[in-house]
């Protein structure tokens, strides 16, 4: 008798408890954000989430860590099936697929009373267009742009220049190349993810995919010289390792820091790894090398944050992503082990950027740096068709002209 | 004699070093510095063996919480594929019935397009009955990709035992679930146990359901927790392979203990029992 | 009234119970799978992006006519057909291997046992970068062995080479799946009454003959099955392709359920994506059935 009384007891309690909650619940709005980390273990952004929270009580930011490998197919489902986060972390490569299917909120609204604006770098608002004219899209948080490295201990020893521009970068990769000791000049990447560095030597020769009107050319002649160019290194010159086609960062870098390759393109992202095994004393870093000094050029990609057009909470989820792009959290999270470039220009004059010579090249690279054009085809490129292309490119299957004319066809696409 | 007890552990010799060489040198990697994993020429031992990455594993990431839901989405997948499967190989295997055939067939259908594909329409169902992010979900869609191949494989073995068998069950008083309780199960128990280690690892490895279904540590499991080591610009070697070392322990241990029910020793008694 | 009886047991047989055993499995495989395979077939009938969900498009016929032309599609098609074979036969020979040696009698069999199964409880992540890390062209540890044994004299990439790349994912697979085939074959083998052995000794036959006339022929119900799952199961698994190579160098090692994967998720063509699908799945189907009569005729299963 007395156990049911105590068990109807019980269950009174726990409906009223089941009541209650979702009155709580709503006094706070929640915001879903996603992203990808560069290293889970890094207590850097959940310390900012919390600090949001708190300075914010009527908000509740709740994150979601998705590996990247699978990121952008996640977002996809998650759009489609109209699960899609509030806010997330996103790539310049994907604007224009999202923008076109309308998925994306035009943040201009927001951006005209923030009082961050002036400060973030002028080239930089837009990385989050899709053309001259259009809304700003994406919210610029984290650059790189690619510059290049190379083994200071090597050039010396053979006694040859920096490699500051095409013409010396070819010449001493020619030189430093020896497949019998298993040393090559250029660590090429033709896997995974290469088609950023590929776009940085195609501009920095001069080589455009989409002309200042927005038109498509990279299928013209100098497009398709500077990808042969690009394709001779591995099959005319044999500077990159045998394999070159599907090396990947995780091979590329191995390979520099093994003494394998004497030079790699990347970024900053990179740096620490790169210093602390081969040595601060033996890393020089050089502006991407152009083909005529005085047209300099390479490529920047930006990752940035971006609201979701089916998201309810737009004023609370701008609130955060603006929040993570101001001077104190920026400046936290370049710091950390997920550092990238600060797109602040009151963070990148702090001593602590200008002083480390890889983020002072990365930084004086971005006035001039060139990005992905924003066109729906180009999230494909970047995650399937370029990778396959250049392959097929290096292995012979294909000519330069062929590559070049699918990579156009695919910007093209509406 | 001698001759051939040689010959014996040399073959398993053999067969240990080829299954275990991958493991051994993710072991080996696990215990290497970040500074020592790319050295040429190739260097097969650590200079300074650190069990680091273990540590970090435990004390900074989640992963005995991954650790943690897998388990107890393996183990109610066991429960209820391998129950589901049983019931539907007896029918299978010990009646004759209209679209037989067909029916069995049906089961295998469901296995023979790509998981991707299946991906969307299965997380808007998931959707729909409001068991996203939880350990339900990923019970749900394992059991019933695990059921098709675990009923051919017990429909297999069950095929192969006498039906004599259990008919002089049925005339010492066993229903037909009786006797498909007291004789089948018993007498096929190996092939019931390999079913057993086939759905639980199915499970325990499977990553695209996991992946779509799942958003936290709630119900996140270890396939796709480790995914997130592999960043954009940094691969935590160290607590892959950590992880990945980690993760088959507790199924070996789990195999070693139910092993024994692969040998015949208990099949004889329940036939003369 | 006793025919009657009997005749309502003999219903009960028949029409009721078995149906009643295969319940639980229909409600549970129709009310998961159902639908997303009708979805599937759907999808294949139009031109749909998952970012415009309501600007998809019938379209008829025209993606299955696409795959006809499609010179992608064929170039996966050989690499899928050389991956399964490939693939399913070392698996079965190595875990056929595997099984007799870990039935014999020795010490520590049980641990052995539990090590075999290294392999398969390794999630395929982990599978597949070790494997990518062993081939490394650089200093992977299987060129390191290779060279100082003499059996090539320069180091190879072995998976940015289009001759070498399918072939050397195929052996991380083949490596990972030859447990599943041990344990099968290992409980196909346990569950043999030890008496004909027994008799098969005292009529002083070897280990080859008791093997054929044995051991073989009292397995080879389970080694059909196990090897029609693992076919159906090879076929549509593409986790350690898509990390190890992700169908390149080129096409080189690109498979139809990757390709399918590519054209949905990369190309936000789930229409051409799903088509392609399907068409592997017919294929499979028709190929299934056609072993499955083959043997029934036979008389090998029912």
């Amino acid at each position: 008798m007395k156990n049911s009384k105590f068990l109807i007891f019980f269950i009174l309690v726990l409906i009223l408890a089941l009541l209650i909650s979702p009155i709580q619940g709503q006094k706070k709005t929640v915001i879903k954000y996603w992203l990808w980390l560069d290293d889970p273990t890094d207590p850097m952004f959940p310390d900012l989430v919390k600090q949001f929270n708190s300075l914010n009580p009527d908000i509740q930011v709740e994150y979601e860590l998705i590996p990247l490998a699978q990121y952008y197919d996640k977002l996809v489902t998650a759009v489609g099936a109209g699960t899609a986060p509030d806010c997330a972390r996103f790539k310049d490569w994907w604007l224009g697929a999202f923008v076109d299917a309308g998925a994306l909120e035009p943040l201009d609204n927001y951006l005209n009373n923030w009082n961050g604006y002036k400060d973030v770098i002028t080239n930089l608002w837009t990385t989050g267009k899709i053309h001259a004219k259009s809304p700003i899209y994406m919210m610029p948080h984290q650059l790189i742009t690619f510059y290049l490295y190379y083994r200071k201990d090597w050039f010396k020893e053979k006694n040859l220049p920096p490699p500051t521009d095409l013409s010396k970068f070819l010449d001493a990769a020619k030189k430093l190349t020896d497949p019998s000791k298993n040393r090559y000049g250029f660590g090429l990447r033709g896997g995974a993810g290469g088609q950023d560095q590929w776009l940085a030597f195609m501009v920095a020769q001069g080589a455009r995919l989409v002309d200042r009107t927005g038109k498509v050319i990279a299928d013209s002649p100098e497009a398709i010289l500077a990808n042969q160019w690009y394709i001779d290194l591995f099959r005319v010159h044999k500077v990159a390792p045998p394999s070159a086609p599907t090396d990947a960062y995780a091979q590329v870098l191995g390979a520099f820091q093994a003494g394998i390759t004497a030079m790699m393109a990347h970024h900053v992202g990179s740096s620490v790894l790169v210093t602390q095994r081969l040595g601060e004393e033996n890393v020089g870093v050089v502006p991407m090398p152009p083909a005529d000094p005085r047209r300099p050029a390479t490529m920047m990609t930006m990752s940035g944050n971006v609201i979701l057009s089916g998201s309810k909470n737009k004023d609370a989820a701008f609130k955060f992503i603006s929040w993570l792009t101001e001077k104190d959290q920026m400046d936290k999270w370049c710091r950390s082990r997920q550092g990238q470039l600060p797109v602040l220009k009151s963070v990148a004059s702090m001593p602590y950027y200008m002083n480390n010579i890889f983020f002072k090249v990365s930084l004086d690279q971005a006035k001039y740096a060139i990005a992905w054009p924003p066109l729906p085809g180009v999230g494909y490129i970047s995650a399937q068709l370029w990778l396959s292309l250049m392959q097929r490119a290096l292995l012979g299957e294909i000519t330069s002209k062929e590559m070049m004319v699918e990579i156009a066809n695919a910007l093209r696409k509406k | 004699m001698r001759k051939n007890q040689f010959f014996k552990y040399f073959t398993i010799f053999i067969w240990l070093s080829f299954i275990l060489i991958p493991y051994i040198w993710m072991f080996i990697t696990s215990i290497k510095s970040p500074n020592e994993l790319y050295t040429f020429p190739l260097k097969y031992f650590p200079h300074k063996p650190t069990l680091e990455g273990y540590k970090l594993l435990i004390e900074t990431t989640p992963f005995l919480s991954y650790m943690k839901n897998s388990i107890i989405v393996a183990i109610f997948t066991v429960i209820i594929a391998l129950f589901v499967a049983i019931l539907a190989s007896y029918s299978f295997s010990r009646f004759d019935f209209k679209g037989k055939m067909p029916l069995s067939f049906i089961f295998l259908i469901t296995q023979m397009f790509p998981a991707i594909l299946l991906a969307i329409p299965l997380f808007l169902l998931m959707r729909n009955l409001g068991i996203l992010n939880t350990p339900l979900s990923l019970i749900l869609a394992h059991s019933t990709f695990a059921v098709p191949f675990s009923t051919w494989m017990i429909t297999g073995f069950l095929n192969s035992i006498p039906r004599e068998l259990d008919e002089a069950a049925q005339i010492d008083g066993c229903g037909k679930l009786g006797a498909l309780r007291h004789v089948i199960i018993p007498v096929a128990s190996p092939g019931i146990i390999a079913a057993t280690i086939y759905i639980f690892i199915y499970s325990w490895n499977e990553f695209l359901y996991a992946l779509t279904f799942t958003s936290d540590i709630r119900a996140r499991t270890i396939p796709v927790g480790l995914h997130t080591f592999m960043g954009e610009y940094i691969i935590r070697w160290d607590l892959l392979t950590a992880g990945g070392v980690i993760t088959g322990l507790p199924v070996i241990i789990f195999f070693m203990i139910i092993q024994k029910y692969l040998i015949k020793g208990l099949t004889e008694g329940a036939v003369k029992g | 009234m006793h025919l009657e009886r009997s005749n309502l047991i003999y219903r009960w047989e028949k029409r009721v119970f078995p149906f009643l055993l295969l319940l639980p499995a229909f409600i549970l495989i129709i009310g998961v799978v159902a639908y997303p395979i009708v979805r599937a077939l759907w999808l294949s009938f139009h031109n749909y992006n998952p970012l415009k969900p309501h600007a998809s498009e019938y379209t008829g016929f025209e993606n299955y006519l696409k795959i006809l032309r499609d010179s992608v599609f064929s170039i996966a098609l050989r690499n899928s057909i050389f991956w399964i074979i490939g693939v399913v036969l070392f698996q079965f020979l190595g875990g056929l291997l595997g099984a007799l040696i870990l039935r014999q009698n020795f010490r520590g069999r049980s641990i052995v046992r539990g090590l075999s199964l290294i392999p398969w409880v390794t999630p395929s992540i982990l599978i597949a970068i070790m494997w990518i890390w062993m081939l490394d062209g650089n200093y992977g540890i299987i060129n390191d062995i290779l060279l100082k044994l003499g059996i090539i004299s320069k180091y190879i990439p072995w998976l940015a080479q289009k001759n070498t790349a399918l072939p050397s994912v195929m052996i991380a697979d083949i490596w990972r799946g030859i447990p599943f085939f041990a344990i099968m074959l290992l409980a196909a083998m346990e569950a043999i009454p030890e008496e004909l052995y027994e008799a098969a000794k005292i009529d002083g036959a070897g280990p080859f003959k008791i093997f054929t006339h044995i051991t073989w022929p009292l397995i080879l119900p389970t080694v059909i099955i196990t090897t029609m799952l693992r076919i159906i199961w090879t076929a549509n698994h593409m986790d350690l392709i898509l990390i190890m190579t992700d169908g390149g160098p080129g096409f080189s090692s690109l498979i139809i359920p990757l390709m399918s994967y590519h054209t949905a998720y990369k190309q936000l063509n789930f229409g051409y994506g799903a088509t392609i699908a399907i068409l592997q799945g017919l294929f499979l189907i028709i190929f299934i059935s056609l072993y499955l009569r083959l043997l029934r005729k036979r008389g090998s299963i029912y």
